[in-house]
């Protein structure tokens, strides 16, 4: 069996890297399907190494093309293969993977609406939130809004603490889930600002109803948040190791 | 994938079925096993694999196990409790589809 050699496994990685799969979770099985692939031709159809390479890019949907533009630039006369099979891989997956976390975290929503100690997390919350608004209602709802950015900014910090997450797809995608809750909140205090300019006092309790809402949906993405944070983190160590 | 307008739609069978079969299976191999079955009459190419392979990692019915293989991480698919329920009806669903197309187009090896 044709094993290939660390310097066309790191061709194949770099050539992924420059064709927009910049996401290590996502070139990790491409990567390994290409060298098994690009081995198993060499090896049973005695096959070069490029004539391997460009069967395999066929079989993900790219284009072979006897010229090229990369960077802006016209490559010399010769076979390309261009990006648009694993363009297509990265949106599919990408699309698969937001509608695997919606429906986990559809599911921790359901968990914890039948965990008792969240039930008296969640009383005590809106007990809170409901004392604290009888005597400082403006600063309750803006403080809302912190809440509700706080998984965001925890997400921005993880980000800066460990660059991996940053080109990691699934650590993108589970983000995003707490940028919806504060950006409604957020949406709902900017039309407050517009439609409500001159009438004293404003309807704050429209944002406390919503804040006390939300808390559920909040902490239920927050935790499929850590359970990702913390598969990215073990998969990358198992990278680096 | 050869004949694959008859194929297409029984490529999530496929993949449930040689899951349900065995423990955990990566990609490269699940193609290749489908080529050994048929004996080369059935290519699936990557391009149509991963995009069932993820959508059934989503629907819950695929779970993934990553481990390192000659020093890369190699994506292992599992079979969940749900696909091998969701298996063996769309293998019973296949069953049914081979007769009614066989009594459509063979009615003389229809016994009944």
């Amino acid at each position: 069996m044709v094993k290939l050699s660390l310097k066309e496994i790191r061709f194949i990685e770099n050539y992924l890297i420059k064709n927009e799969v910049k996401y290590w979770d996502v070139r990790l099985e491409l990567l390994d399907h290409i060298i098994n692939s690009v081995e198993e031709k060499m090896t049973n159809k005695g096959l070069s190494f490029n004539a391997a390479l460009q069967e395999v890019h066929q079989g993900f949907g790219n284009n072979l093309k006897t010229y090229g533009i990369y960077n802006h630039k016209l490559m010399k006369s010769g076979l390309y293969a261009d990006k648009k099979g694993f363009e297509k891989f990265t949106k599919q997956k990408q699309k698969e993977l937001g509608r695997k976390y919606r429906n986990q975290a559809i599911k921790t929503f359901k968990n914890n609406m039948l965990n008792y100690k969240f039930i008296v997390e969640y009383l005590a919350f809106s007990g809170l939130v409901l004392t604290v608004f009888q005597y400082f209602p403006k600063i309750t709802v803006f403080s809302g809004l912190l809440i509700l950015m706080l998984p965001t900014f925890y997400g921005f910090y993880h980000t800066f603490e460990e660059k991996a997450l940053k080109k990691s797809l699934s650590f993108n995608m589970v983000g995003t889930f707490s940028i919806l809750y504060w950006s409604i909140y957020n949406l709902g205090l900017q039309s407050l600002t517009f439609f409500y300019e001159k009438t004293e006092p404003k309807p704050y309790e429209f944002f406390v109803i919503m804040l006390v809402i939300m808390y559920p949906f909040l902490r239920s993405s927050m935790n499929l948040y850590l359970k990702i944070l913390k598969e990215n983190k073990a998969l990358y160590k198992l990278k680096l190791s | 994938m050869s004949n694959s307008k008859l194929y297409k739609g029984s490529l999530t069978t496929i993949i449930l079925k040689l899951l349900n079969e065995s423990d955990k299976m990566y990609g490269y191999e699940i193609t290749q096993k489908v080529k050994e079955l048929t004996k080369g009459e059935l290519k699936i190419t990557e391009g149509a694999l991963y995009p069932a392979l993820h959508k059934l990692e989503a629907d819950g019915l695929l779970d993934v196990e990553v481990k390192k293989v000659d020093n890369r991480l190699r994506k292992y698919y599992k079979i969940t409790e749900n696909g091998e329920k969701e298996s063996s009806h769309q293998l019973s669903e296949l069953a049914s589809y081979i007769a009614t197309m066989q009594a459509l187009v063979n009615p003389k090896l229809n016994l009944e």
